[in-house]
């Protein structure tokens, strides 16, 4: 017990740790801000920087990038409109509203303190329950995975404004677009028209530097006589009452985020995505109407992308799998540095575990320093000229991208999605929808023939696995009851259930 | 704890200096290295181990960049069109050896010329705990009569399942389903959960997992036990027709574009021979389940072939692919 | 309740028929995936998708029915002048031939040298005039992402 302890406060009381997190925290932050810069890469390029260190200072310097990197996408998506990471784009959706109304001090404030709070629960679960969790991950079986990607594709609903037929057509084109590219099981071209480049598939990141990033700027251009909104930044750190009152919210979207994160096949963006819908759903009366500038609507993808975090160490350091792509390079970290990361890391060297989980912390605390200083400066940038701004985002796109793969053609699919993004902005089309289309479609058309595959190609056995498994059937009815509740139904249902 | 740290740092920018002032031959600057496979896999694993004895060596600083997609097909086709200085390295697995065979790209290996084929991995063949088999033998027999029953993982076609599979039903007649996972990882992942029946893997990918006894192990790709698996048969004992295939196993190598001056290739080959041999390296490869191979030259051509005939003609025979590697000028092994 | 009916965008109809039109053409790139229509296959989502696309663009255009035309508007040329008055003014046009041109510019030249470029001369078209400001600010920004993404990150840029 007294080792557990020594462990856990490893991170907390050597001088060099601290400097080494703080530091990754700070550098995580602006990494995940810059679309393009992934903390997978960050972290890639740390193992050959970090080869000779002694490992304690490696991964204390990943899990600073890591928590940082996670946090840091919701700022250029609250200030700017693009989001530094697919994990922040439900963060625009609330976010990016705020700051056109003055608020993006505030925003970012509130983003901040909800950040760490669900980075907190998620480094609690993971402490408190990680060889539970990981043996509840590995029970979803591939058609459990379908069931979550057509759970996500329920959100549409709520992503789509006020027309569900252009909604829905936007989910397709953006599930059409995450399949292009080889076929993993039959390695055929898929709507490749014979481009070689295509071959690896559009990165998501590719399409969502172009729909938000490019067509926002293009936006911007049409309004370009609009004068930047002043902002507000005396009320940086929200009040008590604020951060009480969006308690309970924290709190369930936290939970979806480890659980999510902890899940092998999914990560932060889809929790966070899920949590928003949460929100949507649960919170009735909003102050200010979601998608424009509701608070609940940042609360809930903040906490839960960093909620994801701590899920997705959860099957990295109780099984040695990966929780998702960076925890995937710390596996491959340690491996170098002749650890042996799998089921057995935790018996044989269980201060890996407690000082990952201390470590956890401390990162987390030092978001909430980093992130709440220097707001004043950051929220300053929303009131730069659009002379000025609009030739820059077009740079950082472009860098961003080209960053991605080091591909000239993905920038030019990144323009060319700008282009598209910005007729579809137009036309009353919503950017939400496209993405959760590029996120979910591949996980979707895996899952499905991974699962249709497992039961001999018979869809009759197919649909009956969905309802005789007992996770699948627990899935199964969330879907039905969600369709039922979008549904007139819902009305009978409800009359008939009071008179009784 | 500190100051060894910051010392290491100093060292580190200082060297960083040094490489960028003093030499005028080959290597001037910084080297552009791509490798064909994401981030956190078996080839980015090995290649970023190696890469820091390389530096060593080279006195410079190798930028890599993973590039992967299309079974490596992007990767490989970047590097092929930078230009033949030498500042370009690839850092790839087997796949490139059977495009033409899979109708992927019209490039293999040949294309290029290699600085050094590694090492190369084990491969087992693994189940979960609650399986009846503790043999493949026995696994063959229960697929024999009931066929089209038992899953199989999967990578995709290509991919090292597909491969084994395909020289298994070369000799016998192994009628599973089969069903595809993204890579070693999420195919790991099903086996724990007990989703599939049994995947060929890399002995990387499920070493810690048949030493804490989450995975067993029905059969090593070999005609001989090995050490780190002890008690987990060769294949051979079920299938004693692999063995004029053996030994075979997916492999890792550094090649550069083909008309890099000779004295490039030449300094590549000796600063890559120098840090695989390295203490570090080998360290890391024992422990990583792989096995040194270290070959340059004439010998790396020689395996580069062998590897290509043997696994195109099983696949073949097989009726795995539909190509003819004769068409290809592939020859019989 | 008042409904207010909503109103046509200028060339929004037809956007939505090209939306159709490509999904019919992503329909048929998806069929010939496997030549057919299969359950569990390449082609089975690449198709299901194409139609979902298809079925909803029908809806869409279906929509407009319910939707008034701008009443200023009465003919088709009219309503194309209107279009190309509210899409294509010149600080627009001009933006994207120069990112595309810039877009070229990067694989010829370099990227440091074609970005001072296409920054500045964005800059001071934008700001008619202020040469020197824009030039610094130009040169700050190169500076600031040489910094970031040569240096810190390692990122190679062409």
């Amino acid at each position: 017990m007294s080792d557990t302890f020594s462990y856990l406060l490893m991170a907390w009381l050597d001088p060099g740790l601290l400097g080494l997190t703080a530091l990754g925290v700070i550098a995580g932050i602006y990494i995940g801000a810059i679309p393009g810069l992934s903390v997978t890469m960050a972290v890639s390029i740390l193992i050959s920087f970090t080869f000779s260190w002694e490992i304690n200072n490696a991964l204390a310097l990943m899990v600073g990038i890591y928590v940082g990197g996670v946090y840091g996408g919701s700022r250029t998506a609250i200030l700017l409109n693009i989001p530094g990471a697919p994990s922040a784009v439900t963060t625009a959706f609330d976010g990016y509203p705020l700051a056109q109304k003055g608020e993006a001090g505030k925003a970012i404030g509130l983003s901040t303190v909800m950040s760490v709070i669900g980075g907190l629960i998620g480094v609690v679960v993971l402490a408190a329950t990680a060889p539970h969790l990981a043996d509840l991950a590995l029970k979803f079986a591939p058609r459990d995975y379908f069931l979550i990607a057509a759970m996500g594709l329920l959100l549409v609903s709520s992503l789509s404004g006020k027309s569900l037929a252009r909604g829905i057509f936007s989910v397709a084109l953006g599930a059409t677009i995450g399949l292009v590219g080889m076929d993993m099981v039959t390695a055929q071209p898929r709507l490749t028209m014979g481009s070689m480049e295509l071959l690896g598939g559009i990165h998501y990141v590719v399409v969502m530097i172009g729909l938000f990033g490019v067509a926002e700027a293009f936006y911007q251009l049409h309004n370009m006589a609009k004068v930047p909104v002043k902002q507000n930044v005396d009320k940086i750190v929200p009040p008590l009452n604020m951060v009480l009152k969006f308690l309970p919210l924290s709190l369930r979207t936290s939970i979806i985020g480890v659980v999510v994160g902890a899940l092998p096949g999914t990560g932060g963006d889809i929790a966070s995505l899920f949590a928003y819908d949460h929100a949507k759903r649960t919170v009735k009366n909003p102050e200010v109407p979601f998608g424009e500038g509701a608070y609940e609507g940042l609360v809930a993808p903040e906490t839960a992308n960093n909620a994801a975090v701590g899920g997705a160490y959860v099957p990295m350091l109780t099984l040695g799998m990966p929780g998702d792509a960076v925890t995937a390079v710390i596996i491959g970290a340690l491996v170098i540095h002749g650890l042996n990361p799998g089921p057995m890391l935790m018996i044989e060297t269980p201060y890996i575990f407690w000082f990952t989980v201390g470590n956890l912390a401390l990162a987390n605390i030092f978001l909430l320093i980093f992130g709440l200083t220097g707001i004043k400066l950051f929220s300053k940038i929303v009131e730069v000229p659009k002379a000025i701004m609009i030739p820059l985002i077009l740079v950082l796109c472009v860098v961003g991208t080209y960053s991605l793969n080091s591909s000239m053609t993905e920038v030019y699919w990144m323009l060319g999605f700008g282009i598209l993004g910005y007729w579809l902005k137009m036309f009353g089309f919503q950017m939400g929808p496209i993405i959760l289309g590029v996120i979910l479609g591949p996980l979707l058309d895996q899952s499905y023939r991974q699962a249709m595959s497992s039961v001999g190609d018979s869809s009759v056995d197919f649909l009956l696995a969905l309802v005789i498994n007992p996770l699948s059937l627990v899935l199964t009815s969330v879907i039905v009851l969600v369709l039922l509740g979008n549904t007139p139904l819902k009305g009978w249902l409800y009359s008939r259930f009071k008179r009784s | 704890m500190t100051k060894p740290l910051f010392t290491q740092l100093a060292i580190a920018i200082g060297s960083l200096a040094v490489a960028g002032s003093a030499l005028a031959d080959y290597p001037e600057r910084n080297i552009q290295g791509t490798i064909q496979w994401g981030a956190g896999g078996a080839t980015d694993n090995v290649v970023r181990s190696l890469t820091p004895h390389v530096e060593e060596v080279l006195d410079t600083t190798i930028v890599l960049t993973n590039r992967p997609g299309g079974t490596g097909v992007i990767g490989m086709n970047h590097v092929m069109r930078q230009r033949p200085d030498g500042y370009n390295l690839l850092f790839g697995a087997e796949n490139p050896q059977l495009y033409p065979l899979m109708g992927l790209a019209d490039f293999t290996y040949d294309d290029m010329y290699p600085i050094n084929i590694i090492g190369q991995g084990r491969v087992v063949i693994a189940t979960h705990p609650n399986s009846p088999f503790d043999t493949f033998a026995e696994l063959l027999e229960y697929a024999h009569e009931n066929p089209d029953e038992l899953k199989m993982g999967g990578t995709g076609a290509g991919g090292l399942p597909s491969t084994i599979h395909a020289m298994i039903n070369s000799v016998d007649d192994l009628n599973v389903r089969t069903v595809t996972f993204g890579g070693d990882g999420p195919g790991v992942t099903a086996l724990l959960g007990e989703h599939i029946d049994f995947m060929p893997l890399s002995l990387s990918a499920v070493a810690e997992q048949i030493r804490a006894g989450r995975l067993k192990g029905l059969a090593v790709l070999g005609s001989e036990e090995l050490e780190d698996l002890p008690d987990v048969p060769p294949i051979t004992d079920a299938l004693p027709g692999l063995d004029s295939f053996l030994p075979w196993g997916p492999f890792w190598g550094v090649f550069v574009h083909e008309d890099t001056p000779d004295d490039v290739k030449a300094t590549l080959e000796d600063a890559y021979e120098q840090a695989v041999a390295s203490d570090g390296f080998q360290e890391f490869l024992t422990n990583f389940g792989g096995e040194s191979l270290n070959l340059n030259g004439e010998e790396a051509q020689q395996y580069l072939d062998n590897w290509q005939s043997v696994t195109a003609w099983s696949m073949f025979e097989a009726d795995a692919v539909e190509k003819s590697p004769e068409e290809l000028g592939i020859p019989r092994p | 309740m008042t409904k207010k009916i909503e109103r046509v965008r200028a060339g929004e109809k037809v956007f939505d028929w090209l939306l159709l039109l490509f999904s019919a053409g992503v329909l048929y790139e998806a069929y010939r995936i496997d030549n057919g229509v299969q359950l569990n296959s390449a082609g089975s989502f690449p198709v299901g998708l194409a139609l979902i696309m298809l079925v909803s663009s029908i809806a869409i255009l279906f929509s407009h029915r319910r939707k008034q035309r701008d009443p200023q508007i009465r003919s088709a040329s009219q309503e194309f002048k209107v279009f190309l008055h509210e899409h294509f003014k010149t600080h627009i046009v001009v933006f994207s031939i120069v990112s595309m041109l810039y877009l070229v510019a990067i694989v010829w030249t370099s990227f440091y040298i074609s970005t001072f470029i296409f920054l500045a001369a964005m800059f001071i078209y934008y700001r008619q005039g202020k040469i020197i400001s824009s030039l610094v600010i130009a040169s700050l920004a190169i500076a600031i992402i040489y910094m970031l993404f040569t240096i810190v990150f390692r990122v190679y840029l062409p």
